[in-house]
């Protein structure tokens, strides 16, 4: 008996000491890992992209994209996130949608920010996104959704026809599972928080109290399931909290975007 | 890791060939079951209840056959379910991961390496015992 415990502890404890020698060697770089990943996103991103650029308007308007901008950058310096790498997008469509692509592309429908009431309500849709693409919920979704090999074929192939539709389609129309977008909520309402942004706003526009017109195609809202559940628990966040709402963008400024996306 | 030992009597010639398919069972799977771990173990566990009442030299070796695949059963499941989180989960790889397969692609060159040399030492009709599942088929297998 042992004997048997000497040579059980001899042959698995040097795969155990193996093993944790060999996991001291940094792999992941040796095989550009890491780099493999962001090439893979960022072909996947701009293929997304094209399509959506090929299909729909674009709008080139620089006062509301520096506008826009403007609330993104606060998010992000406050949060120690870099800017730099969100790249922004306005659609010109009357649906209120908002979503992200793969490699930090922020698409943002003109419907989306004419139904807001404010910047706080605005602020928190581009928090929510923002959340998404920091914790990789995107990629998630989309291996979930189509399969890594779908996923590698796309960018290893020109082109990728009907994938990349189905793809950009995920993205744009259906939500996350319950799980990320709990979690994208709670960190976009911390992201607000820190950036001096009042999240209550954003929880009554998911609530839907403030956006009752339905002339609008309320697909942000549609895709995201409970939304009232996910009013009351951003409120549930919020309570308590030291909040001292700095402004981004003057009322002016706030009026003359409106102005620009209406026209 | 493998020592030639004395066996409690000479086996015949049908015994050593029976003996040394016992280990061969897992290497033609391993052909075949590539990369699903569960089709060595079952042929290894099918060849054993096959001649579980056979003599004792094959019942020995079979015992040892399987005692063997379990462990690399056991350290192929685990790497196997890892990739596939990683390709169907969380893309994330990690220096543990390649370290893991390392370590099993190394397990399994050994184990694979003792296999065919037992084979070929147990059809000349010499007894090979394994580290530690020598032993431990001794404690199983009574004459």
């Amino acid at each position: 008996m042992k004997k048997i415990s000497y040579q059980y502890v001899l042959i698995f404890g040097s795969f155990a000491v193996l093993f944790f020698c060999l996991s001291q060697i940094n792999w992941v770089g040796m095989f550009k890992v890491e780099q493999i990943t962001k090439k893979t996103e960022k072909s996947i991103g701009n293929k997304c992209w094209d399509l959506f650029k090929k299909e729909q308007k674009v709008s080139d308007n620089p006062d509301a994209i520096r506008a826009v901008d403007s609330i993104i950058n606060r998010i992000c310096i406050d949060n120690n996130i870099d800017s730099k790498n969100i790249q922004l997008h306005l659609l010109i469509n009357n649906e209120v949608n908002a979503f992200a692509l793969p490699d930090n592309h922020l698409v943002i429908y003109t419907g989306l920010i004419e139904s807001t009431e404010n910047e706080s309500q605005l602020a928190g849709v581009i928090g929510h996104e923002i959340a998404h693409m920091q914790n990789n919920h995107v990629i998630k979704k989309l291996v979930k959704e189509i399969g890594m090999a779908a996923l590698i074929t796309i960018t290893n192939t020109s082109g990728g026809g009907e994938m990349v539709k189905e793809m950009a389609k995920t993205l744009s129309s259906s939500a996350y599972d319950r799980k990320l977008e709990k979690e994208a909520d709670i960190q976009a309402v911390n992201y607000l928080i820190k950036a001096n942004i009042d999240p209550i706003p954003f929880a009554n526009f998911l609530s839907g109290l403030d956006t009752t017109n339905t002339d609008y195609s309320m697909s942000w809202l549609n895709t995201h399931p409970d939304s009232k559940e996910r009013g009351r628990y951003i409120k549930a966040i919020a309570k308590g909290k030291n909040i001292h709402p700095v402004t981004i963008l003057s009322k002016s400024s706030w009026e003359q975007l409106k102005a620009n996306i209406n026209n | 890791m493998k020592e030639k030992a004395v066996f409690a009597y000479t086996p015949t010639d049908f015994e050593t060939e029976k003996a040394s398919n016992s280990y061969l069972m897992s290497l033609l799977a391993l052909i075949a079951g590539l990369p699903l771990p569960i089709i060595n173990l079952i042929a290894t566990i099918i060849f054993y209840l096959l001649h579980k009442k056979s003599t004792y030299f094959v019942k020995w070796h079979c015992t040892q056959a399987l005692l063997s695949q379990l462990s690399v059963f056991i350290i192929n499941t685990i790497g196997f379910w890892w990739t596939i989180s990683i390709v169907f989960g969380t893309p994330t790889i990690t220096n543990a991961y390649f370290a893991y397969i390392i370590c099993m692609f190394l397990f399994n060159l050994i184990e694979l390496a003792g296999t065919i040399y037992t084979a070929i030492e147990t059809r000349k009709g010499n007894h090979i015992e394994w580290w530690f599942y020598g032993p431990l088929t001794n404690m199983i297998c009574k004459s």
